[in-house]
């Protein structure tokens, strides 16, 4: 295997946790409400998954453990912003605080229990596709259900009435409204359900890709999935593709670095985040904006 | 602690009530703005109170007697040789940090890139620093240091001012990636070309020169910056409630439209807005730096642009309010370390109560809300 497949299979299983938030996001900001606090409900869910696990000996419930943990983290968040309206970016950022706070406070008995981390599991058949196989399909369960989401996701805001619902909520409250419908329900339950999905992205991290917990361990990923969601402008495919580039950048990192290669590590470490500044301005600058209008009232106002 | 921010609270809005009440019906609604202003005075306390109660029961739950942890908090911030004046220089980079979010902000731009702007403004600084080492003067030193922090702050809050205004993209969620960046630099800086060979321990920077320190004041442990600091307060309030650039920003972030009719060079603005406020925040790295720290080491800024972002806000992005709150949170993040040392608990738990504190307001946004109305 030489340095470049390393580099994507590796980059296909850090994007996981990239992708899996960052879906997440697209889920909370089509609703209208944007969540800096996936940085800090990724990092709950990442040590709630460890601790689940610790506590069961299995990575599996584990995972379910991060995903609840995440949704509690966003529901706070909902119902801040929703109920309370409260700022978002502000609230985010306090519930970003929090969990850097529990997680810390929480976490310090974790750092030296080892786990057993979710197995890879080998699609029959697929992973025999010459050098795509290995890289696409060699992975463990939180890929694959990366996969599912991407393509439920498509589905769903293509051609559902739910995925319906969730883009005239973020367009039109009050239309949502007059058909019937509630709109703080809605967007309550999307912020919810995307911080749900930040929590299973932490805990790739955590009980997958990563295999132990320490602190603050998702060094603003979770920043770079609400980047990513809006240089997708908001189209899933493009998440995808943004949140796996992400996930290549951080893996060639590492892969340059075991292979010796005379790179500083720490200006490595600043290229994912250049990657995706870059991506962002060109994507704007081609005019790819448009914002659910709920959504950029709550970019702009300060308040 | 918990008064004084209950009191930076309720300063706003006393302004709405007409002074020539006349009928009765412009009494009875007088009435109920008082009255409703008390019931927030109420709320407020009590969210406050409730918000230190679940800081209690964390504390609690992890087998600590949650009134001594808050006696600790006190006693070693308030009543601890030497705490207070810790207390002064950590509100150095947090109060000039928070002033870049809220002169940005009255443009109506989000500025989140504290952190970053502080870390470059550090960065400007040690490279001057170093560089000039002992070869000029103390005072040349300072404010060619203090020139190249506030530059590199500016340049780093510049650069998502101009992605915003030419490209459109959200300054955000730039400003907050480019924390990340800068971070990345600095350690880069510290693990390579300015790393000090002579210590074995954690890697940092080699040292700033005697010379080129920031003179004490009388003597304390206090410095030459924090009047530098308190300074830069006064000028900020006066470059934002007195000036014409000032009001300008006020009408940009009021309603842009109005703001492009009166003929207004928006995006000069905004720029200039986020090179203001990137280049306080750059002093504030390079005080922090020169004053304080001495040397370059990775974590300087110990999440203190963050912490600014939510004392800006906290303080409605009012410049005299704004150094109240970072202030209070400047004590909150010293108080870490007697928690640490009495309780063996995890620093960051201080972390959860700064987020508590600005959680009760944010709990109350919408009374606020309907108070202003």
């Amino acid at each position: 295997m030489n340095g470049f497949e390393q580099t994507l299979i590796g980059g296909i299983a850090g994007g996981t946790a990239i992708v899996i938030p960052a879906l997440g996001e697209l889920t909370s900001e089509l609703s209208g409400i944007v969540n800096l606090g996936t940085e800090g409900c990724m990092l709950v869910g990442a040590l709630g998954a460890y601790a689940v696990t610790v506590a069961t000996g299995s990575a599996e419930i584990g995972v379910a453990g991060g995903a609840v943990a995440g949704a509690v983290f966003g529901l706070l968040h909902a119902y801040l912003t929703i109920y309370r309206k409260a700022d978002q970016l502000t609230s985010g950022l306090v519930i970003w605080f929090l969990a850097l706070g529990i997680t810390g406070v929480l976490g310090t008995g974790y750092v030296n229990d080892a786990i057993t981390p979710l197995p890879i599991i080998s699609i029959p058949g697929l992973s025999q596709v010459p050098w795509l196989g290995p890289i696409l399909f060699r992975q463990n369960l939180l890929v694959y259900a990366g996969y599912i989401l991407i393509a439920l996701m498509i589905f769903v805001l293509r051609k559902s009435r739910i995925g319906l619902l969730l883009k005239a909520t973020g367009e039109r409250p009050e239309v949502v409204s007059v058909a019937g419908n509630h709109p703080n329900l809605i967007q309550v339950t999307a912020v919810t359900v995307g911080a749900l999905f930040a929590g299973i992205g932490g805990a790739q991290l955590s009980v997958g890709y990563v295999g132990t917990w320490f602190d603050d361990m998702t060094s603003g990923y979770g920043f770079v999935a609400v980047a990513v969601v809006l240089f997708a402008s908001w189209k899933p495919l493009r998440v995808m593709v943004g949140a796996y580039v992400f996930g290549i950048a951080l893996s060639a990192e590492s892969v340059l670095q075991t292979n010796g290669i005379a790179i500083n590590q720490y200006l490595l470490d600043a290229l994912p985040y250049l990657v995706t500044l870059i991506a962002l301005v060109i994507v704007s600058r081609r005019g790819g904006r448009k914002a659910p209008e709920a959504l950029s009232r709550a970019l702009t106002d300060v308040t | 602690m918990t008064k004084t921010s209950v009191d930076l609270e309720n300063s706003q809005g006393s302004h709405e009530v007409s002074p020539k009440a006349g009928s009765s019906s412009e009494i009875a609604s007088k009435i109920k703005t008082v009255f409703r202003r008390h019931r927030f005075v109420y709320l407020s306390v009590g969210t406050y109170i409730a918000s230190m109660v679940v800081f209690g029961l964390i504390v609690f739950v992890k087998g600590s007697n949650p009134f001594s942890v808050f006696f600790v908090i006190v006693q070693s911030t308030m009543f601890n040789g030497g705490s207070l004046e810790q207390i002064v220089l950590r509100t150095v980079p947090i109060s000039l940090a928070a002033l870049a979010v809220a002169v940005p902000a009255r443009a109506g731009l989000v500025n989140v890139g504290g952190e970053g702007q502080l870390i470059m403004g550090a960065i400007g600084a040690a490279g001057v620093g170093l560089a000039v080492g002992s070869t000029i003067p103390g005072p040349l030193a300072w404010l060619l240091m203090a020139m190249a922090g506030a530059v590199a702050g500016a340049i780093w809050a510049g650069i998502p001012a101009v992605m915003r205004t030419v490209t459109g993209a959200s300054e955000a969620v730039t400003t907050l990636l480019m924390n990340f960046v800068a971070n990345d630099i600095m350690l880069y800086l510290i693990y390579q070309p300015w790393r000090d060979r002579f210590s074995s321990g954690q890697p940092q920077s080699q040292p700033l020169s005697q010379s080129a320190q920031l003179p004490s004041l009388f003597g304390s442990q206090l410095n030459i910056g924090v009047v530098v600091a308190l300074a830069l307060v006064i000028v900020t309030w006066y470059l934002l409630k007195r000036s014409h650039w000032g009001f300008a920003l006020k009408v940009v972030g009021g309603n842009q439209e109005a703001a492009r009719r009166a003929g207004l060079p928006i995006s000069r603005l905004l720029i200039s807005s986020m090179l203001v406020g990137g280049a306080l925040a750059g002093l504030g790295g390079m005080l922090n730096f020169a004053g304080l720290e001495i040397q370059l080491v990775p974590g300087i800024t110990a999440t203190f642009g963050y912490i600014a972002f939510l004392a800006s806000w906290l303080g409605r992005h009012d410049p005299y309010k704004v150094l109240i709150a970072a202030s209070l949170f400047s004590a909150i993040a010293l108080s870490s370390n007697g928690i640490q040392l009495n309780f063996g608990l995890n620093g960051s738990i201080v972390d959860i109560l700064l987020a508590l504190i600005v959680i009760a307001p944010l709990f109350l946004s919408k009374n606020r809300k309907a108070l202003t109305k």
